[in-house]
């Protein structure tokens, strides 16, 4: 881990200057979170640079509570007349607000978690120079070109980010931690104009040692693309259900929303009378961790500073954990996760629980079903757990592939898919804070024709 | 207008030079500085209380140069003349060859438009009034009946001062109010629990949440679909007849046609109308068009981020394809003019071409009748976005809506997401009735992770088959 052990631009000192300032304003308690970042970014096309953003920036938000009366602040302008500014506004805006029980900061056991062992932050990201990745983008590129299925590309793109973040309360927590990330991701069409397809692939982590390479981004995002070629509508049905990682995992961030703890006391989520029953068959286990070493989703302490840690949402198929920031704990009587995530609350890494298959023994144990492969739109109801989505697919018939489909939905209710959960992959990876491995639904209702 | 922008954000036409001398110094064809500083209020009432109050400040600059078809940015947010300068150097790096700069005068070039019919503006009111307005809207969610057990109102403010100078000579600036109310409610009857949305606002005073639409009537509206929601069945699976209602089902012209007009996807040839300038691309009851210039509305604004005064722009005229939405680097590499609709979300990013409030217009047919000429489908009503991909594939859904069963409305159905492929629908387009309306006042659109205020309308349209992605 390399921290610089330097304050240079004097952050902390400022943190811990605010924190006096409200208290002497008259905030009982007071939170401040600083971030400071750098980006570099670069986005190709057709062999020639199309855009690159070089950036650096700091923003601050902060939350005051008096009389149990919340207000809170948010600025990219960091000057000590403006921020004071706006606490003395944020006082009187407390004022005018009602007093809230549950309404505070989290009690916190002084000890300030270490990062050192989260592997968070990678020296050769922050070094990275725009020749660096305008090679490695245009490469990508480069190699999928060459592939004469492919008719026009929306360009190769390289994204890098080195981010501190500092936070101090009244309660006398004052952490910090330094992370990086980088990406590499290239999307493509591939057919003639009135038959075009479209898809993309990308790798994305906080150490370029361990992103894909050019040539294996490139060869995925070819082989995404072509295989929606020359697609057929189908009726309208009800078939097992395939989901690749990449759809299975937006699947499970609608299963996210609705074991958020804010959901739940306030009532939108389906689960919110479930804990502690069975939810899903025995194939269902979902967990959060934020202290996986070297994934996207980790971090020592939450936008609260609360420790995160791991937490079993779902174990074999019953509810066990909502998450929850302190004050959605506070409301449902259960300690917070670590997952307050500065507006709500969010994932750490979120994952669903690998099973034993292969995802070609998957596809070969329909036989006839859809593989989802790309969803279109936004069809989930935390409220109602109903799910009408849009999909882009493949037929399977007689345990393979047969061909693509296009202008297909598939529907069903979230408590009813986890319960009809036949299979779950081993293929997980963690591509960002929610991930899951290949799922098979034993049923559910596809439209199309 | 006076440079009080000198005194915002304690620059001046000088130090606006300098930044664009900087830009050019690698050379490129065109530099641009963008100055944002922009206030947000927001307060929230839910458990019977008003339970937060929040306020921002986004204070930046944005230093772009363009070289052919390449883009350098870069973006601080310490204004200092250091930080201004090497924001200007990041955004040079891409270019390689000497370009001209043209000195711009002292004053700045006002637009025509006066699109922000505000009364009383609702940044400097009295949060004791906008507190009122708020339990308004809650007061009225709540007691729409004992079955909605749970309301959430919100209301949030801002006010968006820009100043946009350029390599041209080009000096221009903009103030611009946005509100919006919102109010969200949760109805429950034995183990059924739904929710209904409902909201108003625009670039208005508050003096809009008195005359033309009430917290009040926002909080009943949200509870009233909650309440309908729960005796709604699902919604039927298959290719049938749909009927959109007027207003809010403008989510589908923003999806199956707006994105595709955008000038940046045409001239990268990646959207399916590159090729089609001057085609039939949808039947003959089709127009399209995108007004920018609409007093009041959402997605209005007196000039672009890119200081280009709007118009508003035909982009389907009965069913041909006659223009796109441009935005100054697309326009120049095409030949074409800015039609005013380069935007960007804030200073941290730099501008594409986008959408600002895009209708389809009225037609001439009678709403009723157009429900009645439908034996069996789906009466779309309430709506909760989209997506479209550059293939012209998209899907929106259904919030809430009705069967219809022999020309008559009958059981109200739950969402269903549609989905279809955009040449195929627009032909399908068969009736278009003369009651145009826009939506809420209170939608996004999010474009490669820049989100801006929309808003889109469209009358009541009859397309004659489509996916409908319910469960029965």
């Amino acid at each position: 881990m390399s921290v610089r052990p330097d304050d240079s631009p004097g952050l902390l000192g400022l943190a811990e200057r605010l924190v006096r300032y409200a208290r002497r304003a008259g905030a009982d308690e007071f939170e401040v979170g600083i971030g400071e970042g750098t980006e570099l970014s670069l986005d190709v096309r057709l062999g020639e640079i199309e855009n690159l953003v070089r950036a650096g920036s700091r923003s601050l938000g902060f939350r005051l509570i008096k009389d149990r009366k919340t207000a809170s602040a948010t600025s990219s302008d960091i000057t000590p007349e403006t921020v004071e500014g706006l606490i003395l506004r944020a006082v009187g805006r407390a004022e005018m607000a009602q007093a809230d029980a549950w309404a505070g900061l989290p009690e916190l056991s002084g000890l300030v978690p270490d990062s050192s062992g989260l592997e968070l932050y990678d020296p050769a990201v922050a070094a990275l120079e725009p020749g660096t990745i305008i090679r490695s983008a245009l490469e990508t590129e480069r190699i999928a070109l060459a592939d004469r299925r492919i008719t026009n590309s929306h360009g190769a793109s390289f994204t890098t980010h080195e981010g501190r973040s500092i936070l101090a309360n009244s309660n006398g927590f004052l952490g910090e931690y330094r992370k990086t990330y980088a990406s590499l991701s290239l999307a493509l069409q591939a057919g003639p104009t009135d038959d075009r397809v479209e898809d993309f692939w990308f790798s994305s982590g906080i150490h370029l040692a361990g992103l894909e390479s050019p040539e294996s981004v490139a060869r995925t995002a070819v082989a995404r693309t072509v295989r929606h070629l020359r697609p057929r509508k189908i009726a309208t049905q009800r078939l097992p259900v395939v989901f690749e990682p990449l759809t299975a995992a937006g699947f499970l961030g609608f299963l996210f929303s609705c074991v958020s703890g804010t959901a739940v006391y306030q009532r939108t989520s389906c689960l919110a009378d479930k804990l502690g029953e069975r939810i899903g068959n025995g194939l269902v286990t979902v967990v959060d961790d934020g202290l996986l070493p070297g994934r996207l989703g980790s971090a020592p302490f939450d936008s609260e500073g609360v420790p995160t840690q791991r937490t079993v949402v779902v174990e074999n198929g019953i509810l066990r954990r909502f998450l929850c920031h302190t004050y959605a704990g506070r409301r449902l009587g259960l300690a917070a996760t670590g997952n307050a995530d500065g507006a709500g609350i969010g994932p750490n890494n979120f994952f669903l629980a690998p099973g034993p298959h292969a995802p070609e023994d998957i596809i070969r144990s329909c036989g006839r079903g859809l593989l989802v492969v790309r969803t279109l739109g936004h069809g989930f109801n935390p409220v109602n757990g109903d799910v009408s989505q849009g999909v882009f697919g493949l037929y399977i018939h007689g345990g393979e592939v047969a061909f693509p489909v296009s202008e297909a939905t598939i529907s069903g209710n979230l408590v009813g898919l986890l319960h009809d959960v036949e299979m779950v992959g081993r293929d997980l990876e963690f591509r960002g804070n929610v991930s899951a491995p290949s799922l098979k639904i034993a049923e559910m209702q596809v439209s199309g024709l | 207008m006076s440079l009080d922008f000198e005194d915002r954000f304690g620059l001046g036409p000088g130090d606006l030079r300098r930044l664009l001398e900087t830009a050019l110094s690698r050379g490129g064809d065109f530099a641009e500085v963008f100055l944002e500083y922009r206030t947000h209020g927001f307060i929230l009432m839910e458990d019977d209380i008003v339970k937060e109050t929040s306020e921002s400040v986004d204070l930046g600059l944005g230093v772009r140069v363009c070289q052919g078809e390449k883009t350098g940015y870069g973006f601080t947010n310490d204004l200092s003349p250091e930080k201004g300068l090497a924001a200007a150097l990041s955004a040079a790096a891409v270019a390689d060859s000497p370009g001209p700069i043209r000195v711009f005068g002292r004053r700045i070039d006002r637009s025509p438009l006066d699109v922000y019919p505000v009364g009383e503006p609702a940044h400097r009111a009295d949060l004791k009034a906008k507190i009122d307005f708020v339990r308004d809207a809650y007061a009225a969610c709540l007691a729409a009946g004992p079955a909605v057990k749970k309301a959430k109102a919100s209301l949030q403010d801002q006010v968006q001062y820009l100043v946009v100078a350029n390599s041209e000579g080009r000096l221009a600036a903009d103030a611009r109010p946005l509100v919006k109310l919102t109010c969200v409610a949760v109805a429950e009857k034995g183990s059924v629990r739904e929710y209904g949305f409902s909201g108003g606002g625009g670039r208005v005073g508050l003096e809009y949440f008195r005359d033309t639409l009430t917290p009040r009537a926002i909080g009943a509206e949200s509870a009233r679909e909650a309440l309908l929601l729960l005796d709604a069945r699902p919604a039927p699976a298959g290719e049938m007849p749909v009927v959109l209602s007027p207003g809010h089902a403008g989510v589908f012209i923003h999806e199956a046609v707006g994105h595709l007009v955008e000038a940046d996807f045409n001239r990268k040839r990646t959207s399916i109308f590159w090729d089609k300038m001057g085609q039939r691309v949808g039947g003959p009851l089709v127009t399209i068009i995108d007004d920018p210039t609409i007093p009041g509305y959402r997605g209005s604004y007196a000039v672009d981020d890119e200081g280009t005064v709007p118009r508003k722009t035909i982009l389907l005229d009965k069913g041909v394809l006659v223009g796109l939405l441009q935005d100054k680097l697309s326009a120049r590499l095409t030949g074409r003019r800015p039609t005013g609709h380069g935007r960007r979300q804030d200073y941290t990013d730099f501008p594409i071409p986008r959408m600002a409030n895009t209708y389809l217009a009225a037609g001439e047919d009678d709403p009723g009748e157009i429900v009645r000429s439908v034996k069996r489908g789906l009466y779309a009503d309430r709506f909760s976005g989209g997506q479209v991909e550059d293939s012209g594939k998209f899907t929106f859904s259904v919030s809430s809506g009705f069967l219809i069963e022999d020309g008559r409305l009958t059981d109200p159905v739950k969402q269903a997401t549609l989905i279809g492929s955009n040449l195929d629908i627009l032909q399908k387009i068969d009736r278009v009735g003369r009651d145009l309306a826009f939506g809420h006042q209170t939608g996004s659109c999010g474009k490669e992770g820049q989100d801006v205020p929309v808003t889109d309308g469209c009358p009541t349209v009859r397309i004659s088959k489509m996916t409908v992605g319910g469960m029965a």
